[in-house]
C-alpha cells in the first residue's frame, strides 16, 4: 500500500521529484535569494535509474542526490548551490537541525530546508523484501498494525533569525527551540528496543531548548506502523515522560511514510498543529498497543500548551528530535 | 580553534592506511584495492564480506582514522558522530539491486542489498563496530572535495553538540555502466576531529572556520580534504 500524489506530470525523461518540487513552490512565499540551502532526500530521482535500466529516456543527473539542491537553487534563483543531507528516514529532521545550527552559530541568518522523496518500484520492492510493507493503510501504535505505507511527499521550510524575520515582517509560524541527533550503535535495520538512542536525541533537544520534559505539550512520533519502530518509540517516550499521558500522534496513517521527507513534513504539520491548538488524529488507530492507551487517539484533540516534540528514526540506527514552540503568526 | 585533527585514514588506488602507518600500493589501472576484513579488523567483523564496495571502502578508511587517533578500541559507547561527503555514494549498489529486481519480476529483491542502497548505511556499521552514538549522515554537494561536511562538523562542535566527529569523503567512482561522469578523485579519506583531545601529542593541527564558512587549518585556508591531508602529512 502506498500514498501517492496523483497527476505528477514530468517533462520527458525527468524525475517525478522535479514535478513534486514544482508543485511545492507553486504557492510558496518568496524565499530570500541569499538564504543558505539544505535539502534532504534518500533517493532523489531513483525513478530515473529505473528508466535507465529499462532503456527508457532518463535525465541522468536527476539520479544523483546532489541534484536536489541544484534543482531548488535554480528554481528559486538562490545564490548558493546548497547541499543535500541523507540520513535515512531522519534525513530532513537532521537537515532542519543543521539549518538551525547554522543560524545558532551565526553562520547564516536565513536557511531554506527543502525535502522530497517519491515512491518508486525501487523503494517499494526494497521495503517489501524487508517484509515491512502493510497490505492496507498503516495503523501506527495499533495492536493490529502490520507494517508501513510508503508515500510521496515534499516540504519546504524557511528558517530565519528572529531579528531578520521581524525586519522583513515575516510570519513566524513556529520557533525551533532545540534539536538533537544520535545513533543507536545497535543494528542496521532494527532500532534498539530500549529506545536509548531516541532518548538521547530527545535529551539533547531538551537541553538545547532549556526546557523540561514537562514543558512538552504533544509528540509527533515517527510512528511508522512497524512492530519494532512503534514499540521502541513507546518505550523511549515512557522513559522520557514517565507516567505522564502526553498526546502522541503519527501522520503516517494519512500521508504514508515519505522516507527522507518525513521529518520536514512532520515539523511543518507540527507547526500547524501548534498554530491551530489541535493534536492531529492518528489515522487507523483503534486498538492501543501497550503504552499507547490514553496518549494516541484516532480523533483530533485539543492541544494544551505551546511546545511540540517531533522525532524520526531510520536505518543505520539514526535518531533525531526537534522541539518547536508556537510562533507569533 | 574549534577542533584538533588527531587521526587520518584513507584508501586510494596508490596507498592506504593511517597518518602514522600507511603503505603504498601497486596501482592497477587506477583501481581501488580489493578490501577484506582481515586488512583492518582481523576476524572481528564477520558482516564485512556482505557489505557493498562503497561501504567497505568507507568503513575501512574510518577504521584507519580511528586507529590513528587511538580510538579504535572501546569499552563503553561514546558520543562521536560521522559525516561522509560523496558524489556517487552507493549508486553502483543501487544499480545492482535494481537489476536483481528486474531479473526476478520484483519477487526476489535482496533485502540485504536494499539496506545498502542508502549512502549513510555504512556509518551505522561503523557506529556499531566502534560504539559511536553521535549522528551519522551523508552530504551531497555539487562539488567534490568534502568541505561541506567538514563545515557541518565544525558547526556542531562549535555549538558544543558533540566532542568528537569523524569527517571525510567516500567515493568508489562512477559505476562502470553509468553514462554520466563527474570529475572526481576515487577513494575514501577520513579525519578524526576532537574538541578536547584525549592525547594532545596526537594532534596534526587545529581546525577553525570563518563566519563565511571557510575552513582554516593552522590558520591557513584549505580548499578540500585532499589538501588538508597534504597539510597534515607534509612529507
Amino acid at each position: 500500500m502506498a500514498a501517492c500524489i496523483e497527476g505528477l506530470a514530468t517533462p520527458q525523461g525527468r524525475s517525478m521529484v522535479t514535478a513534486l518540487v514544482e508543485q511545492l513552490f507553486a504557492n510558496m512565499q518568496p524565499v530570500p535569494p541569499d538564504a543558505a540551502l539544505i535539502t534532504a532526500t534518500t533517493k532523489m530521482g531513483i525513478d530515473n535509474l529505473e528508466k535507465l535500466e529499462r532503456k527508457r529516456p532518463a535525465h541522468l543527473p536527476d539520479i544523483l542526490l546532489s541534484s536536489l539542491p541544484e534543482l531548488v537553487s535554480q528554481k528559486l534563483g538562490l545564490g548558493t548551490t546548497g547541499i543535500n543531507i541523507s540520513a535515512s528516514c531522519a534525513s530532513s529532521t537532521i537537515a532542519i537541525a543543521r539549518g538551525a545550527g547554522l543560524i545558532a552559530s551565526g553562520r547564516a541568518d536565513a536557511v531554506l530546508v527543502c525535502c522530497a522523496d517519491v515512491v518508486t518500484e525501487f523503494t517499494f520492492s526494497g521495503f517489501s523484501a524487508l517484509k515491512v510493507v502493510s497490505a492496507s493503510p498503516c495503523r501506527p501504535f495499533d495492536r493490529a498494525r502490520s507494517g508501513l505505507s510508503l508515500g510521496d511527499g515534499a516540504a519546504a521550510l524557511v528558517l530565519m533569525t528572529e531579528e531578520r524575520a521581524r525586519r522583513e515582517a515575516r510570519d513566524c509560524v513556529a520557533v525551533v527551540r532545540g534539536w538533537g541527533a544520535s545513533n543507536d550503535a545497535f543494528h542496521i535495520t532494527s532500532p534498539d528496543p530500549d529506545g536509548s538512542g531516541l532518548v538521547s536525541a530527545i535529551g539533547q533537544a531538551l537541553s538545547r531548548s532549556a526546557l523540561n520534559e514537562s514543558d512538552i505539550s504533544a509528540v509527533s512520533a515517527h510512528g511508522t506502523g512497524t512492530l519494532y519502530n512503534d514499540l521502541m518509540e513507546l518505550t523511549a517516550f515512557r522513559r522520557v515522560f514517565g507516567g505522564r499521558r502526553i498526546p502522541i500522534y503519527s501522520v503516517k496513517g494519512t500521508i504514508g511514510h515519505t522516507t527522507g521527507a518525513a521529518g520536514g513534513i512532520e515539523v511543518a504539520l507540527a507547526a500547524k498543529a501548534l498554530a491551530e491548538r489541535t493534536v492531529p488524529p492518528t489515522a487507523g488507530f483503534k486498538d492501543p498497543e501497550q503504552g499507547a492507551e490514553g496518549s494516541v487517539s484516532a480523533s483530533a484533540v485539543p492541544l494544551t500548551g505551546d511546545v511540540c516534540l517531533t522525532t524520526n528514526s531510520g536505518f543505520g540506527g539514526i535518531n533525531a528530535a526537534i522541539i518547536l514552540e508556537r510562533g507569533s503568526a | 580553534m574549534i577542533a584538533a585533527i588527531t587521526g587520518v585514514g584513507w584508501v586510494s588506488p596508490e596507498s592506504m592506511g593511517s597518518g602514522r602507518d600507511h603503505r603504498g600500493l601497486e596501482p592497477k589501472d587506477g583501481k581501488l584495492p580489493k578490501l577484506t576484513s582481515r586488512m583492518v579488523f582481523g576476524d572481528v567483523l564477520p558482516r564485512f564480506g556482505r557489505l557493498d564496495e562503497y561501504s567497505k571502502l568507507g568503513l575501512t578508511a574510518i577504521a584507519f582514522a580511528l586507529k590513528d587517533a587511538r580510538q579504535d578500541k572501546w569499552g563503553e559507547k561514546r558520543p562521536a558522530g560521522i559525516i561522509v561527503s560523496s558524489i556517487y555514494g552507493c549508486l553502483a549498489t543501487d544499480m545492482e539491486y535494481f537489476k536483481g529486481v528486474l531479473a526476478n519480476g520484483g519477487n526476489l529483491a535482496s533485502p540485504n542489498l536494499f539496506a545498502c542502497t542508502l549512502p549513510n548505511i555504512f556509518l551505522g556499521e561503523a557506529a556499531i563496530h566502534f560504539g559511536l552514538t553521535g549522528p551519522g549522515f551523508a552530504v551531497n554537494g555539487a562539488q567534490p572535495g568534502g568541505t561541506e561536511g567538514l563545515c557541518l562538523a565544525l558547526s556542531s562542535m562549535f555549538l558544543d553538540e558533540i566532542p568528537v566527529m569523524i569527517v571525510g569523503t567516500c567515493d568508489p567512482g562512477c559505476p562502470p555502466l553509468f553514462p554520466y561522469r563527474v570529475e572526481m578523485t576515487t577513494g575514501a579519506l577520513f579525519f578524526v576531529l576532537e574538541k578536547y583531545p584525549i592525547d594532545g601529542s596526537l594532534s596534526y593541527g587545529g581546525l577553525d572556520m570563518t563566519r563565511d564558512g571557510e575552513v582554516l587549518f593552522n590558520g591557513a585556508q584549505i580548499q578540500n580534504l585532499t589538501t588538508l591531508l597534504q597539510e597534515c602529512l607534509p612529507d
